[in-house]
């Protein structure tokens, strides 16, 4: 019945185009007092949730019909930090070792039942963006500082951009990765120069990019071609700003000499290592004070021509050089489109993309970079509410991490030990949280594979590692998953993280509405019809009693979650 | 496409970005390429050959690599790079069968002995000095800027873009082993497999008009379990299959499912010819790059099932971005590097086609002169190797840069000025490969701005 009028509506639109509101649904649907914002289905619901969270589920789907997308954000603004590096000291208070592994399971645990689930996917969002990662020798030994560094992301996540910028700068992981700690003023006569790593960076990863754009990010063009937002001379400027910068409080009791800089401790005698939870601390001699600093000139800038007068301390220096980023005006566009790209889609238009910069540029109280409102933006933009299209320049491919969050999300996947020792998801999906190849992150945000995607000039930024390998490990790994690890299984054992699928065992005898519930849950229902009748007509045949419709649930999520449909969120 | 022969594969991009700029790129180019294919294929005949680039992520510091170890070079050396100049003593003695130009004697890194014995007994090269050019450029236009020079120099992603494509200038990132793969790609009997694998991931260079990269893992390729073809497995399969082949209108969708659709029968394909080849000889190191080398090995000791006439690899390795530890991180990165392409060679020779495999280094940059204390920063230039029987080799291709801080040679910062354009090294890599001169311009637009369009370090075809 239900799936009858979907077909009528999804003729209706795909014949006229019409954006009217959802012909509404009946699962789970009970009669809500809908918020006027929204959402007015299901359907509606799952689909926010999806870009949300890590994962709709049916509790939460009903929560926010309860009380609306606005009450729900205030909810999740409001929420406190379900930090990660917690996680660790409980493991080390237990006398466990403590690597990398519990860094993950930390990740997992928060992305599976943190209740406050949009910032974890916000900074989640934020850790592809201000990318550090345990590939580096530099930060590999260190779970603690990254935990810390990932808490960082999760504290900032609804705060200013421009804060978060500083104390990303400033902590010794990112210092560490990308060499800015004990970075040191020129000496010429060694021919040492300052490390010109993060001054590259921060500007073309983290902030600005590398050409000039305009506020809806569409770039800015000279005689056809695109215009540098920065030249060799402005890295030179930012790379002495970045100098002198060691562990906190290093002991200088002789005065700062240069081997006390060199062999600072990351922490007092008995507490070595607490430095990498604490700001980096400024060293006066070895910072670059004497040079002038050539940074960003655009207009408006505060500083006279872009340029950072000789003279100043390190910390001063700082300050000034990250406003100096921070108010050139690419940093609206140039973060909303990477934040869009994270939570909704991989071709926002220049419109979407301009309201939100806009928002990023005044938060409507006359305040720059705040992130609560460029996440609310985001999500409640009419081009992320409107209707699922067709349109191919609408949606993203799902990365494979968040599938794999997904899918247990909503199977309320555990395991008996109540951890989740997930270490290595990238040796099958291709991702782990701060685990990317290099600061570039997994992917590109621009991204083309070959062929008709490049030729219709769409970024697809996920297809960068939807390689062979990893689309055959990524399903199998999915499979695996539901076909194998399952609660009440002859083999479970206390560390595997077992799906539940008890409460579906109903729903199995009813192969219809088991593809219904699926498709609200992991589709939003967005399933064609001749998909719906393929599974329906498969899961009908499998026998219901004999494993007592096991087969059915499993069939019917791994064969959505495999499918191209599943595959690209709409 | 897999099964198209290549003029439908042309007919069908045309049809597919009418609408797009490329139309008009493609449209003028499609008579030249029909007309490029069978002068490039007269010079093929029923045999081998494959060109496998290893890409060093991150840039290289070529400077610590091939060091001058005459008095006054590593006196000169050793000033600029004052901490982080290698000990003169422990560089690897390279016995070149020509001088090099401009004189000097040159070491390598210690650790190096596999690519210093291939040096030495001429089967590997090294190309002095490359890097991306829009033109020859002198230090004084440089600094004038009265030469173009490519856009964005020093940043990763876009000097690794620079290195992989034939021209700095071309808007559509289509790398020049995917553009002499569109031309050559109909030799195979085999029209299934792609002509270029990559042994790590998405890039650049493999990527042509046609040519889609084809992705193996460094220990292989899985088919997906869930619906392989035991009997058991049938039903599902056929709703996955069904559902995997459906038209799709998104555009993602469609790419998607191709991927899926050609990862499953590729699979099947390769395991069956990875299976039925005989075990390599030859042990390579037990590294991300020794592996990714070990499975090019195993492709291509498969090459007769595969129906494989022409192929292009990729692997590469990363780490290479010293900012700091310089000296700690990156003498395992070149240890590695020597010992994996060491193996490799060896192992071409053991399957006899020694002489029809080359494999090449490539990297973002080279670094800069000047260090910032246990670093180095991003530089323009650097010195490669080609390995291979047919590499005429024992030679330093090119000239050696002046490594005076502020020198003829110093852009300003420490980056070293390219004496080579990445065009030059590429086409003498294209001409052996088989492309033939009357299609170079196809492939290679700009090389005609510089000197020399074949470096001369490739046995003649």
């Amino acid at each position: 019945m239900r799936r009858e009028i979907v077909r009528l509506w999804l003729l209706v639109f795909w014949a006229f185009a019409v954006t009217t509101a959802n012909a509404g649904d009946h699962l789970f649907d009970s009669g809500f007092n809908e918020m006027p914002e929204g959402p007015r289905s299901d359907a509606e619901a799952a689909r926010f949730l999806t870009q949300a969270t890590f994962g709709a589920t049916l509790a939460e789907i009903r929560r926010l019909r309860t009380i609306g997308y606005n009450a729900w954000l205030d909810e999740q603004f409001a929420l406190p930090p379900s930090l990660h590096k917690p996680y660790l000291d409980a493991q080390a208070a237990q006398g466990l070792n403590v690597y990398q592994n519990a860094r993950q399971e930390a990740w997992w645990d928060r992305a599976m039942r943190a209740p406050d689930q949009l910032r974890q996917r916000v900074a989640f969002a934020l850790s592809e963006i201000l990318v550090v990662s345990d590939r580096s020798g530099a930060i590999e030994g260190q779970p603690f500082g990254m935990a810390h560094y990932y808490d960082v992301l999760l504290q900032r996540a609804f705060g200013s951009y421009r804060e978060l910028l500083e104390e990303v700068t400033l902590h010794p992981v990112m210092g560490h990765y990308l060499s800015m700690f004990k970075n040191r003023k020129p000496d010429l006569a060694n021919n040492i120069r300052p490390d010109e790593n993060y001054a590259r960076e921060i500007m073309q990863l983290f902030s600005i990019g590398l050409v000039r754009l305009n506020n809806d990010g569409t770039q800015i063009t000279q005689s056809g071609l695109p215009v540098a937002t920065y030249d060799q001379q402005t890295i030179r400027g930012f790379a002495h700003v970045f100098t002198g910068w060691n562990w906190a409080n290093c002991p200088r009791t002789d005065g700062g000499q240069w081997w006390e800089w060199e062999w600072c401790p990351s922490g007092p005698q008995g507490n070595t290592g607490i430095g990498w939870l604490l700001p980096m601390q400024e060293w006066e001699q070895y910072h670059a004070s004497e040079d002038s600093k050539t940074l960003l000139n655009y207009s408006g800038v505060a500083l006279p021509g872009g340029v950072l007068p000789a003279g100043g301390a390190a910390g001063p220096n700082l300050e000034q050089a990250l406003d100096n980023v921070f108010r050139h005006p690419n940093v609206g566009p140039f973060i909303a489109r990477r934040l869009i790209q994270r939570l909704v889609s991989s071709n926002p238009s220049p419109a979407y993309v301009g309201r939100i910069a806009t928002l990023f540029n005044n938060n409507g109280q006359g305040v720059r970079g705040d992130l609560r409102a460029v996440v609310r933006g985001i999500l409640m933009d009419s081009e992320a509410r409107s209707l699922p299209t067709l349109a191919s320049n609408r949606g993203k491919l799902r990365e494979p991490l968040l599938r794999q969050t997904h899918v247990w999300r909503v199977l309320n996947a555990r395991a008996d030990n109540n951890r989740y020792q997930e270490w290595n998801a990238e040796f099958n999906l291709g991702q782990a949280a701060l685990r990317a190849p290099t600061v570039f992150n997994f992917f590109l945000p621009d991204f083309r594979p070959a062929g008709e995607l490049s030729t219709l000039g769409l970024d697809a930024p996920e297809f960068q590692i939807a390689t062979d390998p990893l689309i055959a490990s990524t399903l199998n790994q999915l499979g695996a998953r539901v076909y194998w690890n399952w609660r009440g299984n002859d083999w479970q054992g206390p560390e595997d993280i077992v799906v539940d699928l008890a409460p579906w065992q109903g729903l199995a005898m009813r192969p219809a509405a088991l593809v219904d519930a699926f498709d609200l849950l992991l589709m939003n229902r967005t399933m064609s019809p001749s998909m719906y009748t393929l599974l329906v007509n498969h899961i009908s045949t499998l026998n219901p009693s004999g494993d007592q419709g096991r087969e059915r649930i499993m069939d019917t999520v791994w064969l959505i979650q495999s499918s191209p449909e599943y595959a690209i969120e709409r | 496409m897999t099964l198209m022969n290549r003029r439908q594969a042309l007919k069908h991009m045309l049809c597919a970005s009418a609408s797009s700029a490329l139309f008009t790129a493609l449209a003028g180019k499609l008579s030249l390429a029909q007309a490029a294919t069978r002068s490039s294929r007269r010079l093929l005949g029923d045999d081998y050959r494959a060109l496998v680039c290893v890409f060093q992520y991150g840039g290289n510091d070529a400077l610590n690599m091939l060091v001058p170890r005459d008095a006054a070079g590593y006196a000169t050396y050793s000033t600029s790079r004052s901490g982080l100049a290698l000990p003169q003593a422990n560089l690897l003695q390279l016995s070149p069968s020509v001088p090099p130009s401009g004189g000097g004697s040159y070491g390598l890194h210690p650790g190096m002995q596999g690519l210093q014995s291939l040096f030495n007994t001429g089967k590997a090269a090294i190309l002095a000095n490359v890097g991306p050019l829009q033109y020859p450029i002198t230090k004084a236009q440089y600094q004038a800027g009265s030469v173009p020079v490519p856009a964005q120099l020093f940043s990763h992603s876009d000097q690794q873009v620079l290195w992989q494509m034939p021209t700095a200038e071309a808007a559509d990132r289509r790398g020049w082993g995917g553009r002499l793969a569109d031309l050559f790609f109909s030799s195979n009997p085999n029209q299934q497999l792609s002509m270029n694998i990559s042994i790590d991931g998405e890039n650049v260079f493999q990527s042509g008009n046609s040519i889609v990269p084809y992705f193996v893992g460094q220990d292989g390729v899985d088919g997906i379990y869930f619906v392989n073809q035991e009997p058991w497995n049938a039903p599902r399969r056929a709703v996955f299959e069904a559902l995997r082949d459906a038209s799709y209108s998104h555009a993602m969708q469609r790419e998607y499912a191709n991927r899926v659709r050609r990862a499953m029968d590729n699979e099947t394909m390769v395991n069956a010819a990875l299976s039925g080849a005989p075990p390599l000889t030859v042990t390579f190191p037990d590294s991300s790059l020794g592996r990714q080398l070990r499975m090019v090995a195993r492709l291509i000791s498969s090459r007769d099932a595969l129906q494989m006439n022409r192929q292009i690899f990729f692997v590469a390795q990363g780490g290479y971005d010293t900012h700091a530890a310089q000296l700690a991180d990156h003498p395992g990165l070149l240890s590695d590097l020597s010992a994996s392409m060491s193996a490799f060679y060896a192992a071409m020779g053991s399957l006899g086609v020694g002489s029809q495999v080359t494999a090449f280094t490539a990297s973002d940059f080279g670094r800069t002169l000047t260090i910032n204390g246990d670093g180095t920063d991003h530089g323009w230039g650097s010195h490669h190797f080609v390995v291979g029987d047919a590499v005429q080799g024992g030679r330093i291709v090119g000239q050696m840069p002046n490594l005076t801080v502020g020198g003829p040679d110093d852009a300003d910062w420490g980056q070293i000025i390219p004496t080579l354009a990445v065009d030059q090294y590429a086409a003498t890599l294209a001409t052996w490969y088989g492309l033939s001169d009357s299609d170079r311009a196809l492939v290679f637009p700009n090389l005609s701005r510089f000197n020399s369009p074949n470096l001369g370090f490739m046995a003649a075809v």
